[in-house]
């Protein structure tokens, strides 16, 4: 701890990393000292008078009931507790509190440095609060978008009079809302399966995890119950000046067959006639600044990266001082973020370096913006500061995903041209389209996150005549609607105005925790379809979407203080009341049927694929009833069809890959041990891969 | 009563909520079918079993539907 027993300053930091940096930004005489108390970091820096800035773990307090134990609900009676009180395995967050008191006590200042937001504000009141003995009151706060000196140095001199007691206000409540929904829903669920089938799974819903969990459920329902209906696309390939292009008939679905065939014999053998060319001219504006959905979407669109992946690298680019606050809902740029100075640091870079220096040479700089607006941040931007240390490869993409969207927003629109070509094949219609991008303006800029589609036409005048060499007729069927991956999902919750930047990605991997989906292009399992429908029969309200979304506006109003927590809490209990009774007095027939959706679940996890052998049955692991030992075998043999086994490592853990060998097609496990890679085991003993592996071994031995 | 394919509970058509939505699909767009391509009932159920667009739950229908030989709009009751 602190030698001396001066006064100082107690800063307090939402995560370790920013510690760090606001005691260097804020040192002004020698060195900052990092010290240590039962493992906890703290950093001590001089100025005119001591600073200690201490991290904490992200929350180190929450929600609990007052009665101990897990195994009963309803439950409304809460209060706030330390994490390691609440949670098993949290008993790290125990040292860091005792940590924090110790600091406390000889600090005559206090100064909240938690990110500005919901929960940064949630996180530094509650350690005030109780960690550091009801300092809340007399404390500063700390505003600021990036960690560089500069702005910490700009924040700490202008440090604000008091905390934010609204934001506190409505992110308390919605931890409290969220809590008392999901205890009761999740222990109903929990408890009413581990009474009927005396076996424990944890199942879990929530105020926001089960109206995400409906989306999904009835897009699968949309996609296991389509049905295609067939459509022809007529198609006119057509020469001209020696190149050939495809154009597209007028009507763009034919949808009864003797209709296109019709088409097709009139145009077959005929030439076609120009009739009419028409182009357009249009300008396509620079994209607005990233907000945090939007640099999930580009992420996940370029990078195949999930939002919540995105989300983690953009944090450690922030605390690196590399980019700015990115959980931001911002699409804005105000110009106190100082561009030019940016734009500037920018130039030193040099794959930055020209298009920064072109920027900086314009007369004015001015970014075009979104609509969004966030009040405690601006839009994502870079801060030109250099890394420290070598990223990785996924932090050097998301950074210059950064950068280059932050120079394409002060650049010019791009100009393009749109050319349509219409020609007369014995009177029926098919358009040629030409695409051309004339001046290139914030393409250049955002090279290589561009779409580009260009079809350049050649010099076509109106009455020319145009050789058709052939006219074709493709069978097409309409398309089932796609499965949400992470990225649409995330886009229709912030739609639907449910959960908060902060929540949104976690929930979608909860989802995927729980078993209720798996695979990126989320398929529900059949417990989830299960859960939904439970749900869905007992407690609707649970998963109405507008009842979710009308509590996300009220706890927003809360933030603007035209709303009183105790009102919402009082709403949301007494929504909650009858829901938990109906669940309660449904106990057993809820039980039976989740602890048999858990059964099929767990047997649907054991299952590899298709028999390759019968083509029937089904590929599963097994036990053998005398050694214990697993295997594969087919489900055909317990009908006497099928004998087809394979053998099994038996150590680590087995999971079906779900895809099939890429040499023979047969199935695939992955195998995982610990300390070892991962690796796909085919059972094929004829797989061409594995012939190709022992020939090369072979031959390797023969040299 | 249980689902003829899966087991579930079943409604008074003999499916489960799930599979019944697909039955419904499956009789709604035989008309389409019919008009674009004149085909029968037993001709357009062995179609969309082999569409690899078909939905799980509908191909299920489909081929139970072509087992049990039922005609259109007659369901199990």
């Amino acid at each position: 701890m602190c030698t001396k027993m001066e006064k100082y300053t107690l800063i307090i930091t939402e995560k370790p990393d920013a510690a760090q940096r606001i005691a260097s930004a804020l040192n002004e005489k020698g060195k900052v000292e990092r010290k240590e108390n039962n493992g906890v970091p703290y950093y001590v820096a001089k100025r005119d008078k001591e600073i200690v800035v201490v991290p904490a773990l992200g929350h180190l307090y929450t929600v609990a009931e007052e009665r101990k134990g897990r195994n009963y609900y309803p439950v409304f009676n809460f209060r706030w507790v330390p994490r390691y009180a609440a949670e098993r395995g949290a008993n790290q967050i125990r040292t860091w509190i005792e940590t924090i008191s110790k600091l406390a006590k000889d600090a005559d200042m206090f100064v909240d440095a938690c990110d500005y937001d919901i929960e940064g504000s949630v996180i530094g009141y509650c350690i005030l609060k109780y960690a550091c003995g009801n300092k809340e009151s007399v404390s500063k706060r700390m505003k600021y978008s990036t960690l560089t000196k500069e702005e910490l140095e700009k924040s700490y001199a202008e440090l604000r009079p008091h905390l934010d007691f609204a934001l506190i206000e409505a992110g308390g409540t919605r931890h409290e809302v969220d809590w008392l929904y999901g205890v009761n829903l999740s222990r109903a669920l929990t408890i009413s399966a581990r009474n009927w089938s005396g076996k424990y799974a944890t199942l879990s819903t929530g105020r926001v995890q089960g109206p995400t969990l409906k989306f999904l459920v009835s897009r699968e329902k949309s996609i296991r119950s389509f049905v295609p209906t067939p459509y022809w696309e007529i198609k006119a390939e057509v020469e001209i000046n020696g190149s050939v292009f495809e154009a597209e008939y007028e009507k763009q679905k034919i949808e009864i067959k003797t209709e296109a065939d019709t088409i097709l014999n009139a145009c077959k053998r005929k030439n076609g006639q120009v009739e009419k060319i028409d182009v357009k001219r249009f300008k396509q504006n620079p994209p607005v600044p990233f907000d945090l959905g939007t640099l999930q979407s580009e992420a996940y669109g370029f990078f195949g990266y999930t939002p919540r992946r995105t989300s983690f690298i953009a944090q450690r680019l922030y605390l690196e001082a590399l980019i700015s606050y990115p959980r931001t809902s911002s699409q804005k740029l105000p110009p106190e973020i100082n561009y030019e100075a940016i734009l500037n640091k920018l130039s030193k870079v040099p794959k930055y370096k020209k298009l920064a220096k072109e920027l900086l040479s314009k007369p004015e700089l001015k970014p075009i913006e979104g609509k969004k607006k966030d009040p405690a941040h601006p839009a994502i931007y870079p801060t030109g500061k250099l890394p420290e240390r070598d990223l990785d490869d996924s932090e050097k993409k998301v950074l210059d995903l950064v950068v280059r969207r932050f120079m394409a927003v002060f650049s010019e629109p791009a100009t393009k041209q749109s050319m349509k070509v219409c020609i007369n094949v014995n009177e029926h219609h098919f358009y040629l389209r030409g695409r051309q991008t004339l001046k290139e303006g914030w393409l250049r800029f955002y090279r290589p996150y561009v779409r580009l589609e260009e079809v350049l036409l050649p010099p076509i005048e109106e009455g020319q005549t145009i050789k058709v060499k052939e006219v074709i007729s493709e069978d097409k069927f309409t398309k089932p609607p796609p499965r949400y991956n992470p990225s649409s999902l995330l886009k229709k919750m912030e739609e639907t105005e449910i959960g908060t930047k902060a929540t949104r990605a976690n929930i979608i991997q909860t989802l995927h925790d729980r078993k209720y989906v798996r695979e990126e292009r989320m398929v529900v399992t059949n417990l989830g379809f299960d859960v939904m429908e439970v749900l869905e029969k007992y407690c609707p309200p649970v998963v109405s979407i507008k009842l979710t979304s009308e509590l996300e506006e009220r706890m927003d109003k809360i933030q603007a203080k035209r709303e009183k927590r105790e009102n919402v809490l009082v709403d949301a209990v007494e929504i909650l009341k009858p829901v938990v009774q109906e669940l309660k007095e449904k106990e057993k027939i809820i039980g039976e049927q989740l602890s048999n959706a858990i059964k099929r679940a767990r047997l649907e996890e054991r299952i590899i694929g298709t028999c390759p052998v019968c083509g029937t049955g089904k590929l599963m692991i097994l036990y053998s009833r005398k050694t214990g030992k697993r295997f594969i075998g087919c489900t055909n043999y317990f009908k006497g069809k099928c004998e087809t086994s394979f053998p099994l490592p038996q150590k680590g853990s087995v999971r079906p890959l779900g895809r099939n060998c890429r040499g023979c097609g047969w199935p695939t496990v992955q195998v995982r041990i610990k300390g070892k890679r991962p690796w796909t085991l085919c059972f094929n003993p004829d797989c061409p891969l594995k012939k190709e592996r022992r020939k090369r071994i072979e031959m390797r031995n023969m040299r | 009563m249980k689902c003829v394919i899966c087991g579930r509970e079943a409604g008074e058509k003999g499916y489960c909520e799930l599979h019944a939505k697909a039955y419904e699909s499956i009789d709604k767009k035989y008309d389409e079918w019919k008009k674009a391509l004149e085909i029968s009932w037993k001709e357009y159920l062995s179609e969309i079993v082999k569409n690899p667009l078909t939905g799980e739950w509908a191909k299920e229908v489909a081929e139970h539907l072509i087992k049990s030989g039922e005609k259109q709009g007659v369901t199990q009751g």
